[in-house]
């Protein structure tokens, strides 16, 4: 509640000492409410007290030209005995009005006494320059009034207008713009203030700029003009069609003579000043200018036979190459000049397509133009000075450099070409290889110039029908499953096979001390019978046959070696081995030996009878 | 006897399994391959394309077709046929060469979501070879320990019984191995469809409607993998982990 109070009345006392302190000192801004383009006027601020500290306002939409500039004045009065001085500063701009419009001029602030003393803001309506101002001319001293208006200048009596040489030129071809002023009165400062950007152009002056200009007289519908080329350009357009030149804008003074009205208010004074005798005042009347534009229809280059090198250049050129020597050693510098010549947009050529062999150093070129700028265009040479330096030594090629421009006459594209140049370049002496010691190692990376996917196969297509899956696929399983199930019938097979052989062994094994007495009791049999052969025979059946079927030695395997060698693996006593082998050559000699041969029977068999009891047991 | 009738059911097997190479098919596949080498890719995309709608495949068939598109500046069809020949043939250095440089070419960079690392060993493994030859790789593993066996079994020289019974088990060990990685891919490029997106731009949305929120813009060329589908839709996952969908008509199954 209590600060709803304190506000206003803290309001109140500012407005209170403001108010008062402003009655007394006041910054009055002061200038036309309504000026034409281009016009210049003044803006002035004045100040009935000292003030310092003149802070100028931002301003916006004119040109300032000068300003601000000040000046002061005293005067001392003496009413009734009271003398009061005062004193009045004044600053003063001058302005430029550049564009249409309503323009704002915020307000000044200049400090008085440490304090601030703020101006009014202005209001300044610009308005079209169709009405000239006249500024103050010689006249304008004598009548006191300034013309206004551009009363006395007829609208052909000045103006400008641009021609065009060609209206629709190829892509590239070159025309030419003239800005030409038409004039009855004299002018003077004729002063471009807008000049088209030429967008979609490449544009080249052809005049000079301190150019003097070249007047000539031309009658036009029974009227003699003056007739002066102000501008003229070459224009190259950069794409197809419609292109349009903006107007060029144009500032003049024309020098009108002109009656000057002074008005006394007396009709006798008025007649008399405005005599022709006494008007011989001329007005200086600053007027704009503003041409036609121009509107540009550039025909596309024909799509038909472009060479893939084509770049752009129209005209109509000669090409030619020039390279300093072919033959060189490694480090060393060889130039490849590459000129062309000839009429066109000769300086939009901006580079060759020279392939340079891989291995060489290259630089940018150094590009150099000899360019004659005439009245019907350009003309000229651009030459292309290629410098490249061989690091390493072999024989090289540059490929022939193309250069490719659509003709204008023979209206088709035209490819020339260089020769192909051959570089011999050998190893260089020492010292030019030393520059190249601070790579160390004579190796150096691969440089890959470009980039592709890989060639297609061509020879190892195997085809096969889509959606045909070996995995799972029923010759997956049977491919699995058929050697599975051959080596299950493989492993059957053989575990019978080896069964039945492990079978029969065995029963020899068990059956050979049986069949051995059966075979010896058979012997004894012979011995009582007196047959001597049969004797030894059956004791030989039985010893063989006991080893025979003891080991699983087949009868036709039999030797006294292979004997030993399985008595031997089946760790026999040795002396167990002797008798038995002692035995056997026993039974043998008595068998073959010649005489009575009874006698030993009865030993022979003992010790038969001996040994195969011995080995049954060491056997076991 | 038993060895030779053992060969012929390899052989008539085999033969089952690859199919006869036709003859007509040859002839247009030199064609194709002239007309490439010629300079006429759209020509040899043609002939190729021909034979693969004949009904055949080969890895080297799509690559040649990629290639056939790529250099036509098709990357979109290019990225598709490489991602078929690489479906047959996971390992070929020459089609994961020319994919990759197919990949630089759309506009869509994707950074894919990194995987666990035994994950990503094992998948690597899985994609070192086309599923069929890691099937027949451990088929003929198999035969070959069935006949380390057969050693063990037959041989009375000891040492030969060795090698045959440690030579069996290590290579029933590997068919063990080359089957269960031929059984992986083929669960794997069962279970996961990817395509690649043929429609200029997308925008991927978030429900199968045409109606429902954008979630984000998808180029042609990219490779999408398909989720799940309702009606004319699909749901999509791309490299990075993001999942909405698309319509069916904007994706082409590799």
């Amino acid at each position: 509640m209590a600060r709803a109070f304190i506000i206003p009345l803290c309001t109140f006392l500012v407005l209170a000492t403001s108010s008062g302190w402003s009655q007394d000192v006041k910054l009055t801004a002061q200038t036309k409410q309504v000026v034409a383009v281009g016009e210049t006027f003044t803006l002035s601020y004045t100040l009935n007290g000292q003030g310092n500290g003149f802070r100028g306002p931002n301003i916006q939409g004119f040109n300032v030209l000068s300003g601000p500039n000040t000046s002061t004045s005293s005067s001392i009065r003496n009413i009734n005995g009271t003398t009061t001085m005062s004193i009045t500063y004044t600053y003063t701009y001058l302005l430029q009005a550049t564009r249409e419009g309503s323009f704002d001029i915020p307000a000044a602030t200049v400090t008085v006494n440490g304090r601030q003393v703020v101006s009014n803001p202005l209001t300044v309506k610009v308005v079209k320059g169709s009405a000239p101002t006249g500024n103050q001319g010689t006249s304008g001293n004598r009548g006191g009034n300034t013309q206004q208006g551009g009363g006395g200048l007829g609208a052909n009596d000045v103006y400008v207008k641009a021609f065009t040489s060609n209206s629709s030129p190829m892509q590239g071809e070159g025309i030419v713009v003239t800005y030409k002023i038409f004039t009855k009165v004299p002018i003077a400062n004729i002063n471009i203030s807008k000049l088209s950007s030429f967008s979609g152009f490449w544009s080249q002056n052809l005049m000079k700029e301190n150019d003097k200009l070249q007047q000539t007289t031309q009658v036009i519908d029974g009227e003699q003009y003056v007739v002066a080329d102000i501008r003229k350009i070459a224009l190259f357009p950069l794409k197809s069609g419609r292109l349009v030149i903006d107007p060029l804008e144009l500032n003049c003074v024309a020098q009108v003579r002109r009656q000057t009205r002074t008005r006394t208010g007396d009709p006798f004074f008025d007649d008399f000043f405005n005599d022709s005798f006494f008007n011989t005042g001329v007005a200086n009347v600053e007027k704009t200018l503003k041409s036609n534009p121009v509107i540009i229809t550039a025909r596309p280059l024909p799509e038909e036979g472009k060479p893939a090198d084509f770049s752009g250049a129209v005209g109509n050129f000669t090409f030619r190459s020039e390279i300093d020597k072919t033959r060189l050693k490694t480090n060393e510098a060889v130039t490849l000049k590459c000129i062309v010549s000839g009429r066109g947009n000769i300086q939009l050529i901006d580079k060759m397509n020279v392939s340079f062999p891989p291995d060489f150093e290259t630089y940018d070129p150094k590009v150099t133009s000899d360019i004659q700028t005439a009245a019907g265009g350009i003309s000229g040479n651009q030459t292309f000075e290629y410098l490249m330096i061989p690091r390493k030594p072999g024989k090289f090629t540059i490929k022939p450099i193309t250069f490719s421009y659509y003709d204008l006459d023979k209206k088709r594209y035209v490819t020339l070409s260089s020769p192909e140049y051959t570089l011999e370049v050998e190893k260089g002496t020492g010292e030019s290889s030393s520059v190249m010691t601070y790579s160390g190692a004579n190796k150096e990376d691969i440089k890959y110039i470009g980039s592709d996917i890989r060639h297609i196969k061509e020879n190892t297509i195997t085809l096969v029908s889509a959606g045909t899956r070996f995995f799972p696929s029923l010759a997956f399983w049977l491919l699995l499953a058929i050697p599975a199930l051959l080596y299950l019938l493989f492993l059957v097979l053989w575990r019978k096979l080896a069964a039945r052989r492990s079978d029969t062994v065995l029963m020899k094994n068990l059956r050979a001390t049986k069949i051995a007495r059966k075979r010896l009791r058979t012997a004894e049999q012979f011995r009582k019978g007196g047959k001597q052969d049969e004797f030894y025979i059956a004791i030989s059946q039985a010893l063989w046959g006991y080893l025979s079927d003891k080991f699983g030695i087949p009868l036709a395997e039999l030797s006294i070696d292979s004997v030993r060698e399985a008595l031997v693996s089946r760790n026999v006593d040795e002396s167990i081995i002797a008798q038995f082998m002692e035995t056997l050559n026993n039974t043998e000699f008595c068998r073959f030996a010649p005489g009575e041969k009874t006698i030993n029977m009865d030993r022979i068999y003992n010790e038969a009878l001996e040994i195969i009891t011995k080995m049954e047991r060491e056997l076991r | 006897m038993r060895r030779t009738t053992f060969y012929t059911v390899i052989l008539v097997l085999l033969a089952m399994v690859r199919g006869a190479s036709a003859s007509p098919q040859d002839a247009i596949l030199s064609k194709a391959g002239k007309a490439y080498t010629a300079g006429a890719y759209a020509e040899a995309a043609d002939l190729y394309r021909k034979v693969a709608d004949g009904g055949f495949e080969s890895p080297e068939l799509f690559y040649n077709l990629g290639n056939a598109y790529f250099k036509q500046n098709d990357f979109t069809h290019a990225i598709l046929w490489y991602e078929r020949a690489k479906r047959l043939d996971p390992g070929n250095e020459d089609i994961n060469f020319n994919l990759n440089v197919a990949n630089t070419k759309i506009a869509d960079k994707i950074e894919p979501l990194p995987e666990l690392f035994y994950k990503r060993w094992y998948n690597s493994m899985v994609r070192l070879m086309a599923v069929d030859t890691w099937a027949m790789m451990g088929t003929g593993m198999f035969i070959a320990a069935l006949l380390g066996l057969v050693l063990y079994t037959a041989s009375r020289v000891l040492f030969l019984r060795k090698v045959g019974f440690w030579s069996a088990l290590l290579l029933f060990f590997f068919t063990f191995i080359t089957l269960l990685m031929a059984w992986s891919g083929y669960t794997f490029s069962q279970s996961a469809r990817d395509a690649v997106l043929v429609t200029p731009t997308l925008t991927v949305k978030s429900s199968p409607d045409e109606k429902s929120t954008d979630l984000f813009v998808l180029h042609e060329g990219t490779k999408v993998r398909l989720v799940d589908q309702i009606s004319d839709w699909y749901e999509i996952r791309i490299a990075n982990g993001s999942v909405g969908w698309l319509p069916k008509s904007s994706l082409e199954i590799i």
